[in-house]
């Protein structure tokens, strides 16, 4: 999965825990296959697991989109300015706050869009993503073109996105590295006065975090 | 079988957190997919709570990295090889294998 990063040493990818780097030698991954295989055939002739459920359960842990805490660090802040304040200036402190990090020593950095500027987040190299509070990367995200043009043409991109911008509008691209993580703090939508924390929490969607789209108003 | 992870499995913090490259876990080889695999059904189906798991798997990489620290030059095993280590320990501990079943003693 990860072997068309031909990159894999650049100082986006450069992976403080040393388990992302394969150790076993090829003579010590055949002993490995061997001893694993021997367990599941003793596990399965005891009638407890099944290949099939094997696969199932590693595809359902692959493909976990995970929490949506990104979300919930939004709605804080539109609720809270003294939280808002706080995750301006230090994101990772601010999001620890609510639980949440997993982030292997890199920084989280939370920019604030308002009617005059508009951020966007990319990474040019890879696909440097703030998994703990956004979960998995969407493909796009990992996608070259998506990762060249936002730097060219970061209009062009939020224009197929859906959203046309003010020429007023100022728009600022974020490129995410090993060092530091970006997440878009998007404008709270009109008409969201009434609402409590948890339902403008279920407004944020990922990609208003990642910033090239805005989060809508909620429709009646 | 749960159709969504379990958030004390998926989200492990410190020295035991799984693998991950901008959130997708790093599988190296098919064995370590199957190894991860086999402990998290097992668990699922009761026959151990995750921190039992979880407590080996923390001293096994205590260990190595005690070791690491004596020796830098060495090569030591990776985070699956401590996984198996610690799947075969809670295995033995909870009766579900005894040891001389167990393939490491075999293929050794």
């Amino acid at each position: 999965m990860s072997s068309d990063h031909s990159h894999g040493n650049s100082a986006h990818d450069a992976p403080p825990n040393p388990y992302l780097e394969k150790q076993a030698s090829p003579e010590q991954t055949e002993v490995l296959e061997k001893r694993v295989q021997a367990l599941e055939s003793l596990l399965v002739a005891k009638g407890l697991v099944t290949s099939e459920t094997l696969d199932k359960l590693v595809e359902t842990y692959e493909n976990d989109l995970g929490p949506t805490n990104g979300a919930k660090v939004i709605a804080k802040a539109w609720v809270d300015p003294a939280y808002k304040e706080r995750l301006l200036k230090d994101a990772t402190a601010a999001i620890g706050e609510l639980g949440f990090s997993g982030l292997q020593g890199e920084h989280m950095v939370v920019v604030e869009n308002t009617p005059d500027t508009h951020n966007m987040v990319v990474c040019t190299l890879c696909s440097c993503y703030p998994w703990p509070v956004l979960g998995l990367p969407p493909a796009w995200f990992k996608d070259a073109a998506y990762r060249s043009r936002s730097v060219v043409d970061p209009r062009g991109v939020l224009r197929d996105f859906g959203l046309e911008l003010d020429k007023s509008t100022a728009v600022k691209v974020w490129d995410s590295s090993a060092e530091i993580r970006y997440m878009v703090l998007p404008e709270r939508p009109a008409g969201t006065e009434g609402m409590s924390e948890e339902e403008l929490t279920a407004l944020v969607s990922r990609d208003s975090m990642i910033g090239v789209t805005k989060v809508g108003s909620p429709t009646a | 079988m749960k159709q969504t992870p379990d958030r004390t499995i998926s989200n492990m913090e410190g020295d035991s957190a799984l693998p991950r490259k901008s959130g997708e876990l790093v599988f190296h080889d098919a064995w370590e997919r199957r190894a991860f695999a086999l402990a998290v059904v097992l668990c699922e189906q009761g026959h151990y709570q995750w921190d039992e798991f979880r407590d080996h798997l923390i001293a096994e990489i205590g260990a190595a990295d005690a070791a690491k620290a004596e020796s830098p030059d060495t090569s030591f095993p990776g985070y699956y090889e401590h996984w198996l280590a610690s799947f075969e320990k809670v295995l033995i501990e909870k009766g579900i294998c005894t040891p001389d079943q167990l393939p490491s003693k075999t293929t050794k």
